[in-house]
C-alpha cells in the first residue's frame, strides 16, 4: 500500500510541476528561515550553560536605590572576594575578572592584546579547559600567563608555548604556564590571555579596601548542597557590615540566568534578552505556519483534481483512515523535499546569517541529535501542512465526486479565506514593524550629539603616552595633524564612571543622584566641539587654580538646582571645586536615552585617553600619518591605535541595526512565501473559473472587467488582512517603543505606506493570472468543458 | 441475495425536497442479472448507490445477504462492499496517474492481499478482459472500450458477489458495447449478481428481468426469456 501511495505522490509532483515548485520552493523557505532562528535561539540559549557548575555558578550582584529608583548592577569592590572566602563557608570558590590590556612584546612581535586579570580559582570553577597546563596551578604565580590556543598561534606559531616567557609592558616577563582551549562562542566571556589578580596589584601600587568602589567582577561557586535564597541570606549585608555603607543589599545572580535574564526593575528580573528571544521563536514559528498554510492552501484548491481519485478509491475499498494516511504521507514526502532543499538554503545563506547576527553558528552535520531533531522538524510540517487538507479531501463522497455533481465549496468564510487572511495579517504586522523600527534608529541617529563628531579621533594611552603627554600635544599640534586636543577620562561615546558622592549647597538631605563623571585637562569644548551656555571651558594654562575646577551639563545644573552655577562649589568628599563653566547636554551614553547629569573635572583627576580633533586642511590619511610619527616617536614599542568618533557612536545603533535588518529580511521572506501561495490559489481559482469568464466574454465582459474580477477576491481578503494588521502591529510596536526615553512617534503614514506596499504587491501577484485567464480565447474554454 | 423494504430517499435543498425514492421495495436473488430502466431523476442511480453502500437510505430495510445494513456507518459499510461489491460506471472512473496494471490492483490491496498474490490475480483477469498487452499504459492512452474493460477487470478482481455497473456503455459505441456486456454476461455465468442501471432497451436484453423506475416507485417488472 505504501508503495502505492509513494508512487501515486511522485506521480502528481511530476504532472502538477508548477503546483510541486511552488509548493516546495514555499516550504524550504519557510522551514530554512524557522530553522536560521531556531539556530540562532539555540546558541542564545546555550550560552554560559555549558560550565559543569553552572547551577552553582553566581555573579554578585549589588541593588540600591537612587533618586526614589532601586538599581542592580553587576560591578563589586575588589575586596568583596576576600571577605567571601574567609567568611562564608557555604561558597566554595570565589574568581573577580576585570579587563586587562598590555602590550605582549616576543622577540620583534609587539601586539597589543585584551585579556583578564583574574583569581587562581576562576580555572577551576569554569569550564574553560585546558589543552596544556594544570589549572589548579596555573595562575599561582604573580607572573604566570594562560594564553587561549588562537593567541598562543598568534606570538609561538607552531612552537610549544608552555614555559616560554613573554615580555608585558616592557617591563615584566611572564611565564606561559597554560593553554586554554579557545572560548565557544556561546559564553560571555571574552579574553585572550588571564593573567593573575596580583600582578593588577603590583601595576596599581595598592591592594585596594575600598567598599565604594565598584569596578570589577565577582564570580562565585556555592557549595553543592546551598540554595540561592540561603546564599542571597547570607551575603547580603555584606557590604554594610564591613564599611559605612548602610543602602546597598548583595545578591547572586546564578549563571542560568546570566544571557536572558539581565534586565532588573525595582532590584526584581524583568526579563533581558529573553524578550528578542520569545519574539523571534514567535517570528519562526508564524514563518513556518504561513509556509504550511500555503500548501493547506493550494492542496485544498487543487481538491477538484483529486476529488476523482478519492472518490475511486473509497468505491474500491479504501477507508478515510487510509486516505488521511495517503495524504499525510504526501504531504511529508513533500516536506522532505522542501526540507532537503532548506538544508541547502541554510547551508549557502549561513555566512550571510552570521554577520547580519554577529555569530558563529554553524550546521552540526555530524551531531545525531542535530538529525533527530531535523527529521522529527520535517515529520512535524509535514503532518501540519498535510493534516487539513487530509482532513479535507478524505471526507468526499464517492457519489457526488463521481457523478459530477462535486463543486468545491466557495462560502463566504471558506478556511482557505481565512488561511489568507492569516498569513496576510502576519506578513503586514511584519512590514509595519520594519517600517517602525527603522524609522526610529534615523529618529536616534538623527538626534543631535551636542558635539561634532566628524574629524574627531581618540588613541588610548598605553606605554610612555601619559608621561610624554604634554610633548605629544605639543606635536600633534606644531605637526599640524591636529588643530586641537584634549585628555579625556574616556573615549567620548562611552560613560566609564559614575558617583553619587557629590553634594552641593541646597542638596536634599539623604538623596542620591547619579552623575556620570568625566575628567579633562583643558581644550575640551573646543576639541569636541561643544557648546558652552554659560562660563567658560577649564583651562589650567591661564588659571591655575583650574586644576580643581569643574565644568557641569545642563542636566546637572537643573537637577543640583542652580538658578547661578558659576562659582558655586561641588564637592566630592573632602575635595571641594568650584564650577567655572556650563556646556551644552551631549550624548556620552544611550542616544536612545536622556543625557545624565554629568560633572567634567579638571586636570587633577586621573586619565586614559587622548582626543583630538584632525586639522580640516590636510586629509585624513595625512593626519593620520602625521599622528602616528608623533605616537611612534614617544612610544615606539606600542603600534599607532586610534578610533573614529563617528565610527564609535555609529556602533550605538547596531542592536537596532540588526533588528531593523533582521525584520526586513523576515518581512521580505514572509511576503515573498505569501505571496507564492497566492500565486498558487490565483492559478487554479483562473482555472476553475475558466467557464465562467469564457460565457462573460461572450456576453461581452472586458478584459480589464473580467480580470479586475478576479482581483477583486483577493484583495478583499488582503484588506481584511490589513484591518486585523493595523491593531497588532500598532500594539507590538508601540510596548517595543516604550523600551527607548527618546522614541519616535507611530505615524498614520506607516500604516498608509504598509497597506500600499501590500495592495501593490497582491495585485502584481494575482493580476497575472487574471490578466491571463481573461485574454484567453471563451470559444477554446467554452469547448474544452 | 438482497432485499429491499418500503426504502425512501430524500435530497433537500434550502428551498425543496426531492423525493428520489418512495418507499421502494424490491428484490435481487443470487445469481440473478437484473436491469434498471426508467427516465431521468426517476431514482435509478440513487438506488444504484444505496444497493453500492455508497449511500444511505433516510427511511426502510436493506437487507444484504441476510444481514440488516440500512443502519451500518460509513467504516462497516466500505469493509462489507470492498469485500462484496465491484463498480463499473459509466465514466469508466480509472485513475489517472496509475497504470492499468496499478488501477486493477488497487481494490486489492485495500483488502490486503500479499503482493504476490496480487500480481498474479491482477494478472489472470487482465488475461481474461484481453487486455494484458496494455497493462502498463495508462487510462488516457486507451480507448473508451479499453478503458471499460479495465474498469471491469477492476470490479471483478476481488471475486465480488455483486457487480453493480451504472451505464456501462453510455460512454462507448455499439460494438465496444456490446464487447462489454458480452463480458457482463459471462460473469453472470459464472455465478456473480449483476445490476445494471441503463437506458438502452438493447443492453436490457441482455438481464434476465428488467425493473422499471418511475418517480422513485416500480411502475413494472418484465422477465426475460
Amino acid at each position: 500500500m505504501f508503495k502505492n501511495y509513494l508512487k501515486i505522490t511522485w506521480r502528481n509532483l511530476l504532472k502538477n510541476k508548477g503546483f510541486t515548485a511552488i509548493n516546495i520552493a514555499g516550504l524550504a523557505v519557510g522551514m530554512a528561515s524557522a530553522a536560521l532562528i531556531l539556530f540562532w535561539v539555540q546558541n542564545e540559549v546555550s550560552y554560559d550553560q555549558f560550565h559543569t557548575n553552572k547551577d552553582r555558578l553566581y555573579q554578585m550582584y549589588n541593588r540600591s536605590v537612587f533618586d526614589g529608583k532601586m538599581w542592580c548592577w553587576g560591578t563589586t569592590p575588589k575586596i568583596m572576594r576576600s571577605s567571601l572566602k574567609q567568611d562564608y563557608p557555604q561558597i566554595e570558590q570565589v574568581a573577580r575578572t576585570t579587563r586587562a590590556n598590555f602590550l605582549f612584546t616576543l622577540g620583534e612581535k609587539h601586539l597589543v592584546l585584551a585579556g583578564n586579570h583574574t583569581d587562581p580559582d576562576f580555572l577551576t570553577m569554569f569550564s574553560f579547559p585546558l589543552v596544556k597546563g594544570n589549572p589548579k596551578t596555573a595562575l599561582n604565580e604573580m607572573k604566570n600567563i594562560v594564553l587561549t590556543e588562537k593567541t598562543a598561534k598568534k606570538l609561538f606559531g607552531d612552537e610549544d608555548p608552555m614555559g616560554k616567557t613573554i615580555k608585558i609592558d616592557s617591563v615584566d616577563y611572564f611565564t606561559v604556564t597554560a593553554v586554554m582551549k579557545d572560548l565557544p562562542n556561546n559564553t560571555q566571556f571574552d579574553f585572550e590571555y588571564l593573567m593573575p589578580w596580583t600582578y593588577m596589584e603590583k601595576v596599581d601600587k595598592q591592594v585596594e579596601k575600598n567598599w565604594g568602589n565598584n569596578s570589577v567582577q565577582t564570580w562565585a561557586l556555592l557549595k553543592p548542597d546551598i540554595t540561592e535564597a540561603a546564599a542571597n541570606t547570607q551575603v547580603k549585608n555584606i557590604t554594610r557590615s564591613h564599611s559605612e555603607i548602610k543602602d546597598i543589599d548583595v545578591f547572586m545572580h546564578p549563571a542560568t540566568k546570566w544571557r536572558l535574564y539581565s534586565k532588573f526593575e525595582n532590584g526584581k528580573i524583568v526579563g533581558g534578552r529573553i524578550e528578542t528571544i520569545r519574539l523571534f521563536s514567535i517570528i519562526a514559528v508564524f514563518i513556518l505556519l504561513i509556509a504550511c498554510i500555503n500548501f493547506m492552501n493550494l492542496s485544498t484548491a487543487r481538491s477538484e483534481k483529486r476529488a476523482k481519485e478519492v472518490g475511486i478509491r473509497k468505491v474500491v475499498g479504501a477507508s478515510k483512515g487510509s486516505l488521511i494516511t495517503q495524504f499525510l504521507g504526501e504531504s511529508i514526502m513533500i516536506a522532505f523535499l522542501a526540507g532537503i532543499l532548506a538544508l541547502l538554503i541554510v547551508q549557502v545563506s549561513l555566512s550571510g546569517f552570521n554577520n547580519l547576527t554577529d555569530k558563529q553558528l554553524f550546521i552540526p552535520y555530524s551531531n545525531p541529535v542535530f538529525w533527530i531533531i531535523s527529521v522529527s522538524f520535517i515529520l512535524f510540517t509535514g503532518v501540519l501542512s498535510g493534516s487539513y487538507p487530509a482532513l479535507y479531501l478524505s471526507s468526499f463522497i464517492p457519489v457526488k465526486v463521481l457523478k459530477g455533481t462535486f463543486r468545491a465549496a466557495n462560502a463566504a468564510l471558506s478556511p482557505r479565506k481565512v488561511l489568507v487572511v492569516t498569513q496576510f495579517t502576519f506578513a503586514i504586522v511584519l512590514i509595519i514593524s520594519t517600517i517602525v523600527v527603522r524609522e526610529q534608529l534615523e529618529y536616534a541617529q538623527n538626534r543631535d550629539t551636542g558635539y561634532k563628531k566628524n574629524n574627531l579621533v581618540y588613541s588610548f594611552m598605553s606605554g610612555n603616552v601619559e608621561k610624554n603627554y604634554k610633548l605629544i600635544r605639543n606635536e600633534l599640534l606644531t605637526s599640524g595633524a591636529a588643530t586641537s586636543v584634549s585628555k579625556t577620562s574616556a573615549p567620548m561615546t562611552e560613560g566609564w564612571s559614575d558617583t553619587w558622592d557629590f553634594s552641593w549647597t541646597g542638596k536634599q538631605e539623604g538623596a542620591k543622584i547619579d552623575f556620570n563623571v568625566y575628567n579633562t585637562d583643558g581644550s575640551f569644548t573646543q576639541t569636541m566641539g561643544l557648546k558652552i551656555v554659560e562660563g567658560r571651558d577649564i583651562d589650567a594654562v591661564k588659571y591655575p587654580s583650574d586644576s580643581l575646577a569643574i565644568m557641569l551639563n545642563q542636566a546637572s545644573v537643573k537637577i543640583m538646582g542652580f538658578k547661578d552655577p558659576i562659582g558655586q562649589i561641588v564637592k566630592n568628599g573632602d575635595t571641594k571645586m568650584t564650577v567655572v563653566g556650563v556646556v551644552k547636554d551631549f550624548i556620552l551614553q544611550s542616544p536612545y536615552e536622556p543625557v545624565k547629569p554629568m560633572v567634567i573635572q579638571g586636570p587633577k583627576a586621573w586619565f586614559n585617553v587622548i582626543h583630538y580633533k584632525l586639522n580640516e586642511k590636510n586629509t585624513t590619511a595625512q593626519n593620520l600619518k602625521l599622528a602616528e610619527g608623533v605616537f611612534k616617536n614617544f612610544n615606539s614599542e606600542y603600534p599607532f591605535d586610534y578610533h573614529f568618533v563617528d565610527d564609535e557612536y555609529a556602533k550605538k545603533f547596531k542592536d537596532e541595526q540588526r533588528t531593523g535588518t533582521l525584520a526586513t529580511l523576515f518581512a521580505g521572506l514572509t511576503i515573498f512565501i505569501s505571496c507564492l501561495g497566492l500565486f498558487g490559489l490565483a492559478t487554479y481559482m483562473a482555472q476553475n473559473r475558466i467557464k465562467e469568464i469564457g460565457v462573460r466574454k461572450v456576453l461581452g465582459a472586458s478584459v480589464i472587467g473580467v480580470s479586475s474580477m478576479l482581483s477583486k477576491d483577493f484583495l478583499k481578503l488582503v484588506a481584511i488582512a490589513f484591518l486585523i494588521a493595523t491593531p497588532l502591529a500598532w500594539y507590538g510596536m508601540h510596548t517595543w517603543l516604550q523600551g527607548y526615553t527618546y522614541r519616535v512617534p507611530i505615524s498614520i503614514w506607516v500604516f498608509i505606506t504598509a497597506a500600499v506596499v501590500t495592495i501593490m504587491i497582491s495585485i502584481i501577484t494575482v493580476s497575472f493570472q487574471a490578466i491571463k485567464a481573461a485574454l484567453a480565447n471563451p470559444v477554446k474554454s467554452l469547448r474544452s468543458e | 441475495m438482497i432485499k429491499i423494504t418500503n426504502l425512501e430517499k430524500f435530497y433537500r435543498t434550502e428551498e425543496v425536497e426531492t423525493i428520489a425514492l418512495n418507499k421502494l421495495s424490491m428484490e435481487v436473488n443470487t445469481g440473478e442479472f437484473v436491469a434498471i430502466m426508467g427516465p431521468s431523476g426517476c431514482g435509478k442511480s440513487t438506488l444504484l448507490n444505496i444497493l453500492g453502500m455508497l449511500d444511505d437510505p433516510d427511511n426502510g430495510s436493506y437487507v444484504f445477504n441476510g444481514v440488516e445494513i440500512a443502519h451500518f456507518n460509513e467504516r462497516k459499510r466500505a469493509d462489507l462492499r470492498k469485500h462484496n461489491i465491484g463498480f463499473v460506471f459509466q465514466s469508466f472512473n480509472l485513475i489517472d496517474e496509475l497504470t492499468v496494471f496499478e488501477n486493477v490492483e488497487l481494490p486489492l490491496i485495500y483488502t490486503g492481499v500479499s503482493s504476490a498474490d496480487r500480481v498474479k490475480r491482477v494478472e489472470e483477469v487482465l488475461d481474461k478482459m484481453q487486455i494484458m498487452h496494455r497493462r502498463n499504459h495508462y487510462p488516457q492512452q486507451l480507448s473508451g472500450g479499453q478503458q471499460q474493460r479495465v474498469a471491469i477487470a477492476r470490479a471483478v478482481v476481488n471475486k465480488p458477489k455483486l457487480i453493480l455497473a451504472d451505464e456501462p456503455t453510455g460512454n462507448l459505441d455499439s460494438s465496444n458495447g456490446n464487447d462489454v456486456m458480452e463480458l457482463l454476461t459471462d460473469l453472470n455465468e459464472q455465478g456473480t449478481t449483476i445490476i445494471m442501471v441503463t437506458h438502452s432497451e438493447h443492453d436490457a436484453r441482455y438481464s434476465h428481468r428488467i425493473i422499471r423506475l418511475l418517480d422513485g416507485q416500480t411502475v413494472m417488472e418484465n422477465i426475460m426469456v
